[in-house]
């Protein structure tokens, strides 16, 4: 059961991802994303991190998208980079590519043996993260409210609309 | 001691910060003072706290939070400072059209993210205080909404800051990742120990380093300063020549101390900061030669210091460093002050010609000026040249002569461009009419006060000086 739902999400992260490059609309590629997104989550919940899955679900299916697709609704791209550019583009991408191949091969080289599907590996679970927001982190945690009341009030003082106009 | 009694202070600040939120919304325009009165009642309460703790050594939160004579004392520099802004910005805001009560909030929520900074040595709280500083001084340098200068202050310094702040959290992430730890105590022991992967270890130092360095405006990651300072608020200016750079070196300090007696010298980042430092103090102080804006040139200016600030870290000097911030602090707020004297309703005179003849016109105004000039080109008797010698002196102990000699040579070209703007004050004639707003006893206030914090630093430092020993001796 479980490699079989690896395969499929597997296939779908692959498939969307090469639906993310190929489509020539912006707002297509990112609904793709999404869904590379979303099986990825999956995969993460089959290697035993629930807590992973939600989070990639939540931030990067959720909220980073979001933000994804509010710039290109309001920056219009239009016909693309030139070709100049472009030839800068895919140098840059090849370059990127090759030094993140090299990072996986060395990560699976030197990874520990790989946890068995469908087994918690400790302190990764829900529960052990919320315990340690409120215990050891308890007041990192705290900063973090000061922390977004201070950019709320910011934004706001920032756009808010001023008296008589 | 684990006592509650250590998150006291930072509540009272961050208490006040929300009150003057809410009470925002419900007063009227001509009433915003108020808020000004509330926010300097929460400084005097939060200081009076803090005098309280000294010598306690209170923590709290599993040791997250230590309110040792170091961040004690830094504390209190900052409620200075911070209560110094808010005097010298009551009148400009509502001068400026910059009349937001938010002014307040915004910089008790800086003013506490500070505190977080200065009162951990566990890195995710020193990254989260650094954050909760950034974001509440990206809206306090936008504060003018009408000016564009101000608006491209505040983008250029949410995007810059954001830089940096990713690459202050990928050298954490590194670290953890290979130290397995992220508090000062536990690197420091990872790196005595040199296990094989130290080289990863030193590049997430590196990259954290790098974080700092673009904070405190240091060369190469100093561009973004002088438009910062240009266009926010001159308050705002003010405070951001002296509270993010106290903050960021009180952290340097903290990460180098265990070092200052085991090895430093030898190490491999101590090349990498003594040509920083160099490359800071030559190229801040030749910029702002050419600085025809009075704000740009104290923006470089602010820059030569954070080097000289930077031959105290290499020297080992930590009383040096806090004396020499605790003066900074006096120095720069005074010279940003006097700006703000010269200004009336909807104008700002910022630039070098607008100085003509200011000296025989408003001869009170032009002397205290001078004398803030003076003491941050480092003549005696005023404290700037203290500051300045007990450093190079304690460079010189320790063998940097070098770069005592490139400090000498900087400081020498610095006088140049502060002494200009007391010749155009007092031997130019004037070129154009200049009219001031003369009525703010607030800022006079401050004025008075930082001419006295200059002089008395300058001839009779003793107590702060005592003081220093003490806190110091908690970082050691």
């Amino acid at each position: 059961m479980a490699i079989l739902l690896f395969f499929l999400f597997a296939a779908f992260a692959v498939g969307s991802v090469l639906g993310m490059i190929i489509s020539r609309n912006q707002a297509y590629s990112a609904l793709f994303l999404v869904v590379a997104f979303a099986s990825l989550g999956g995969l993460f919940g089959l290697l035993g991190a629930p807590f992973m899955a939600v989070v990639q679900i939540i931030i990067y299916a959720g909220a980073i998208m979001v933000l994804f697709i509010f710039v290109i609704m309001m920056i219009h791209l239009g016909e693309g980079i030139s070709a100049e550019k472009k030839k800068w583009t895919i140098a840059a991408a090849v370059f990127m590519g090759i030094i993140l191949l090299a990072e996986i091969v060395f990560a699976v080289k030197g990874a520990p043996a790989v946890p068995m599907a469908g087994q918690e590996m400790a302190g990764t679970s829900p529960t052990e993260i919320g315990r340690l927001l409120f215990t050891k982190y308890l007041y990192p945690f705290e900063i973090t409210s000061i922390l977004i009341i201070a950019a709320l009030v910011g934004a706001v003082v920032l756009i808010k609309k001023r008296e008589g106009e | 001691m684990n006592s509650f009694g250590a998150v006291v202070p930072l509540l009272v600040v961050v208490g006040a910060a929300l009150i003057v939120f809410l009470l925002e919304a419900f007063l009227k325009k001509e009433n915003k003072n108020y808020l000004a009165y509330l926010s300097l009642l929460a400084l005097i309460g939060c200081g009076i706290l803090s005098a309280n703790a000294w010598n306690g050594g209170l923590t709290y939160f599993d040791g997250m939070l230590r309110l040792d004579n170091a961040a004690l004392f830094l504390t209190f520099l900052f409620l200075i400072a911070v209560a110094f802004v808010i005097l010298i910005g009551m009148k400009y805001i509502s001068l400026q059209d910059a009349n937001h009560g938010e002014f307040y909030g915004l910089l008790l929520l800086a003013l506490s993210g500070l505190m977080i900074m200065v009162s951990s040595t566990h890195f995710i709280v020193i990254f989260l205080g650094l954050e909760v500083l950034s974001v509440s001084s990206y809206s306090l340098a936008g504060l003018k909404r009408k000016d564009d200068k101000s608006s491209e202050s505040a983008v250029k310094y949410f995007l810059m800051g954001s830089f940096a702040s990713a690459f202050l959290v990928f050298g954490l992430a590194i670290l953890f990742g290979t130290a397995q730890a992220l508090d000062i105590p536990g690197l420091v022991d990872f790196f005595k120990a040199g296990p094989d992967n130290q080289v990863l270890g030193v590049v997430g130092l590196g990259l954290v380093l790098v974080g700092f360095a673009f904070k405190i405006a240091i060369v190469p990651f100093h561009m973004w300063a002088p438009d910062v300072y240009e266009g926010a608020p001159t308050p705002v200016t003010a405070f951001f020549s002296i509270g993010p750079k106290a903050a960021g070196f009180a952290v340097l300090i903290r990460l180098l101390a265990p070092y200052w007696n085991a090895g430093f010298r030898s190490g491999k980042l101590f090349g990498f900061l003594w040509a920083l430092a160099a490359l800071t103090m030559l190229a801040g102080n030749l910029i702002a030669l050419r600085q025809n804006n009075i704000k740009r040139m104290f923006a470089y200016s602010s820059i030569a210091y954070a080097g000289y600030m930077l031959i105290a870290v290499l020297a080992g000097d930590g009383a040096g460093l806090l004396f020499f911030l605790t003066i900074y602090m006096f120095m720069s707020i005074g010279a940003f002050g006097s700006l703000i004297a010269l200004s009336r309703k909807g104008r700002e005179y910022n630039e070098l010609g607008d100085f003509a003849g200011v000296g025989f016109k408003y001869p009170w105004i032009g002397a205290i000026f001078a004398v803030f000039l003076l003491s941050l080109a480092g003549f005696p008797p005023t404290a700037g040249f203290l500051a300045k010698f007990y450093v190079f002196v304690a460079a010189v102990n320790q063998g940097l002569t070098p770069l005592v000699l490139i400090a000498v040579l900087a400081s020498l070209i610095s006088v140049y461009y502060y002494l200009r703007i007391i010749v155009y004050m007092y031997m130019r004639e004037p070129e154009r009419e200049v009219s001031i707003e003369m009525e703010n006893p607030a800022l006079y206030l401050v004025l008075f006060l930082c001419l006295y914090g200059v002089l008395q630093l300058g001839l009779f430092p003793g107590n702060v000086l005592y003081l220093i020993k003490q806190a110091v001796a908690a970082l050691l």
